[in-house]
């Protein structure tokens, strides 16, 4: 009546017998609560049964009970990345009927760089079994099942079982108290149900699962989903105190399928040292539902880039260059980098009369800072572009640490500008300065600065531009980066081989100290502005982060400071210093972790995803996506003066225009890929879609006019011609 | 040195370093996307030939991720199955590359002439069987079982990643009525239509990957 497993493997004949035999011989010696063992040098597997005898109507349980051997698993509904879940099928007298497994809760188990989701040491999968009122006592009733499953090690072996269980029908129930109480174990500690409903939401890339009434105390936390298509199993789920609960960061799957608004899972986690799980049932936005036939089948709008507008267009490399040449030189007026520029042309005007050589110089360095860190930048740009992977441009401010170190470079150069204190040599003064060595150093790392501080800007014709480059080959796509540098660095670089435009500074003087005071508060509003972005990106902690690394930064600059040419005492506050800065940095990593933030900063305004785009046209609505990010400038400046002035309301209101905002403060590569799909590498971007299914849309400029966006709402919406008495 | 330090480069120094922290943490990112190039590689054949995936420019690509003795990729290799599909994928004009990725000393590793003998053995018809001892290619891809299908179309873009068929289970009984993902793709790749199902669930054994050196 019972078999063996059925080996996976062909070697193991000694072993095969010894089961065999073993196996012959058990039912002689099983206990009628318990089925013959059926073993492999892996699993020893019965069916327990919390009854010696069974009584007509009753439920009572039993169990598939599997011994795993040591390194080896089993695997759980939803196997993880590889494997299969142990099934059982069952052959029952009519009138009798079994339940699902009851699942305990699993274990993350790492294959590197792999996770599976399953068992080890002794597993009890109880089932419930439902005797009919009419069963007889003194009958027996028979209890076959089939089990499967999959036991891997790093090798996977399918094995399978036959069970009986021969139970006697009595009047009253005969119970198992050893089995029983195994059971109750068992069953006392699968997951409990939640008591809350967990949310799941989009964040782009990843997706954010809410888990209100999760105790802040809980420890350890994992999300197990029993769909397999919708979390990338392997990747570390990040827990962040949420309003209410605790809200846990997951990466979506590659293979991202959901059809129902309700899935289920468990959680597990730590509380007081004591591992714990819930089953919670998670409702998920509809904007994550996919269509059925698949996650890549989603309604996505079609691209076409429109020959409209000369943004957006096709290029041919010629004109990529020409646009990123004339890019760059207009980035030179953008809020960003002005101050950089002017204190540059401060030292060239201070310089201008005795050091002609020395400006040169200066100019020629500049350049070189300016074009090698574009390089660097377009280097990881255009390498993960040609890898398949877009990060697009203004990437780094992605990177909430980066934004908050800029934030403690735009004050500490705020403080310096108003003579807090100098960097540098005290006495010898800026020109003197300027002139030593590390006044080259400082020429090439200007211009360095002078890129970073100008990446949450852009300027027209850049982003066309970017865009060609990043789905050029490597080498082309440096090429038009190169040019972008070369148009950036042109008028800095034009000032210092200019003697004529150098007269025409003033003689430096007093007025040059109060401006140079005056820069300070330009460089204070933009700290101010990036603490801001990085509570967008970070919450409440990066706000934190931010001004304790300010503080960090003050202190450090000012114990460097008052210890200067003070010999011994100055190795301890170098020591000191570097803890200091070492202490905050790891501070800010820890406290400065992006937050799912895109759905709440939209307000009113929809968040964007393609689905919602096709489903908003297919209503018969135009489409406005503003593609935007809280440290890009100029799509700010484009809020300010465009998208929130009232007619563009009104016309918006009027043509009734659904808006729908595509934020990417924070990475999330949805947008990086309907920005790679508009010929684009970074925002902003502002497309129109005509309220027809499928249409294409149109691609604004990038900045913006009350007019052009009312005039191109009435496009969109098919009404250009009826209102222009407006 | 005394203080030579500027202001400028002390700031600009600063700030590369938070450029190159951020760029850091973008690295940890980033495996095959369809819609997005296929990653590039570069692995030797069975017969000891370098090989990237550019030399098949032009040309849709199949990848199989593979393990002789794992018992998913049994069942389709004792039922013939997936010797059928490489064959008729040939006839279209398809290069099917077998992936090996199991390290030295891991169940699955295999030479050159031990994976020579095992196409033949099985009557196999891959271009080419690849040997990723370092599992340079199953990490560029994020292959995570054997099998584990990706079809790279003509233009070099990542046109379908994940399961051989529908039917996640190692019991050869599962073939019947399967349906195959790679050939419905395959087919609407050829007539020009989007793929309807470009991503799914691989199953099978875990892919045995070589430790990140």
């Amino acid at each position: 009546m019972a078999q063996t497993s059925r080996q996976g493997f062909p070697r193991q004949g000694f072993l095969h017998k010894a089961v065999l035999a073993f196996a012959l011989i058990a039912p002689a010696l099983a206990i009628a609560a318990e089925s013959a063992a059926v073993s492999s040098p892996r699993v020893t597997a019965t069916l327990l049964s919390s009854r010696d005898a069974v009584q007509p109507g009753e439920r009572f349980q039993v169990a598939l009970v599997q011994k795993i051997a040591r390194g080896w698993h089993t695997y759980w509904q939803n196997p993880g990345d590889s494997g299969e879940a142990t099934r059982i099928d069952w052959a029952l007298p009519a009138g009798m009927t079994a339940s699902d497994i009851r699942w305990p809760a699993p274990k993350a188990l790492p294959v590197e760089p792999l996770v599976n989701f399953g068992f080890e040491g002794t597993l009890l999968l109880p089932v419930e079994i439902t005797v009919p009122e009419s069963a007889k006592p003194g009958e027996r009733v028979t209890l076959k099942a089939n089990a499967t499953w999959l036991v891997c090690e790093k090798i996977c072996i399918p094995e399978e079982g036959a069970f009986t269980l021969d139970l006697p029908v009595e009047a009253a129930a005969i119970v198992d108290e050893n089995a029983q109480s195994r059971i109750d174990a068992t069953l006392a500690a699968l997951p409990q149900p939640a008591g809350f409903k967990a949310k799941l939401t989009s964040d782009g890339d990843r997706l954010a699962l809410s888990l209100p009434g999760l105790s802040a105390q809980a420890s350890e936390i994992r999300f197990f989903p029993l769909s397999d298509t919708l979390i990338e199993h392997a990747a570390p789920q990040p827990a962040t105190p949420a309003a209410d609960g605790v809200s846990l960061q997951l990466a979506r799957s590659s293979a991202f399928k959901l059809e129902n608004a309700e899935l289920s899972g468990v959680v597990t986690f730590k509380e007081g040292g004591l591992p714990r799980s819930l089953a919670v049932t998670v409702e998920a936005e509809p904007a994550l539902l996919t269509a059925a036939t698949g996650a890549s089948a989603a309604p996505r709008p079609a691209v076409v880039r429109l020959p409209l507008p000369v943004e957006g267009a096709d290029l041919t490399l010629w004109a990529a260059l020409a646009f990123a040449f004339a890019g760059g030189l207009i980035l030179n007026l953008m809020p960003c980098v002005l101050p950089v520029l002017f204190i540059k042309a401060l030292g060239f005007a201070q310089l201008a009369r005795a050091h002609r050589d020395e400006v040169r110089e200066q100019g020629m360095l500049f350049l070189g800072g300016v074009v090698v860190t574009f390089m660097i930048l377009a280097g990881i740009v255009v390498g993960f572009a040609a890898l398949g992977s877009s990060i697009g441009w203004g990437f780094q401010l992605q990177s909430p640490p980066l934004v908050i170190a800029l934030a403690v470079i735009m004050t500490l150069i705020g403080f310096n500008l108003l003579g807090a204190f100098e960097v540098g040599t005290s006495a010898g003064g800026v020109g003197q300065d300027l002139a030593s060595r590390g006044g080259r150093l400082g020429a090439f790392m200007t211009g360095a600065l002078a890129v970073v501080v100008a990446t949450p800007c852009t300027a027209p014709f850049m982003g066309a531009a970017v865009g060609y480059a990043v789905t050029q080959p490597p080498a082309m796509g440096l090429a038009v980066f190169l040019a972008l540098a070369l148009g950036f660095a042109l008028p800095v670089l034009a000032l210092s081989f200019a003697p004529g435009l150098l007269r025409l500074l003033p003689k430096p003087g007093r007025w040059m100290v109060i401006l140079k005071q005056a820069f300070a508060f330009p460089m204070f509003a933009t700290a101010i502005w990036l603490v801001w972005v990085a509570s967008v990106q970070a919450g409440p902690g990066g706000v934190l982060a931010a001004l304790v690394a300010v503080l960090a930064a003050g202190f450090i600059v000012w114990l460097v400071g008052v210890t200067r040419g003070t010999g011994r005492l100055r190795l301890a506050a170098s020591g000191l210093a570097a803890l200091v800065a070492l202490g905050a940095g790891w501070f800010v990593l820890q406290s400065a972790v992006p937050s799912a933030t895109s759905e709440a900063r939209a307000g009113d305004i929809q968040a964007w995803t393609p689905e919602r785009v096709a489903g908003l046209q297919a209503e018969g609505k135009p489409v406005f996506v503003n593609f935007t990010a809280a440290w890009c400038i100029t799509c700010l400046a484009n809020e300010r003066v465009a998208l929130s002035r009232q007619e563009v309301k009104d016309a918006f209101a009027e043509l009734k225009v659904a808006s729908l905002k595509a934020d990417w403060t924070n990475r999330n590569s949805a947008i990086a890929q309907a920005l790679a799909e508009q010929g684009r590498a970074g925002v902003p971007l502002y497309l129109f879609y005509p309220g027809k299914k499928d249409a294409q849309p149109e691609i604004l400029p990038q900045l913006l006019t009350p007019d052009m966006l009312v005039t191109a709402a009435r496009r969109a919406a098919g009404k250009e011609i009826k209102t222009a008495s407006r | 040195m005394k203080a030579s330090l500027t202001r400028q480069s002390f700031i600009a120094g600063l700030a590369l370093a938070g450029l190159s922290l951020s760029a850091g943490s973008v690295l940890a990112q980033g495996a095959a996307k369809i819609g997005q190039p296929a990653p590039a590689f570069q692995a030797v054949d069975a017969d000891g030939k370098t090989r990237n995936l550019s030399e098949f420019a032009g040309k849709t690509v199949i990848l199989e991720w593979t393990n002789a003795d794992c018992p998913y990729v049994r069942k389709h290799y004792n039922s013939a199955t997936m010797q059928t599909l490489q064959k008729d994928m040939a006839k279209e004009g398809i290069v099917w590359l077998s992936v090996v990725s199991s390290p030295v000393g891991e169940q699955g590793y295999v030479e050159g002439s031990a994976a020579k003998e095992l196409t033949a053995k099985r009557d196999a018809a891959p271009a080419a069987v690849l040997l990723d001892p370092n599992s340079k290619v199953a990490r560029a891809y994020g292959a995570t079982t054997t099998p584990h299908m990706y079809i790279v179309d003509p233009k070099g873009t990542l046109a379908y990643m994940g399961a051989i068929d529908d039917k996640p289970s190692s019991n050869p009984a599962s073939l019947n009525g399967a349906k195959s993902y790679v050939r419905q793709a395959v087919a609407e790749l050829k007539a020009g239509k989007p793929i309807s199902e470009a991503a799914t669930k691989s199953y099978g054994c875990a892919v045995k990957y070589a430790p990140l050196s």
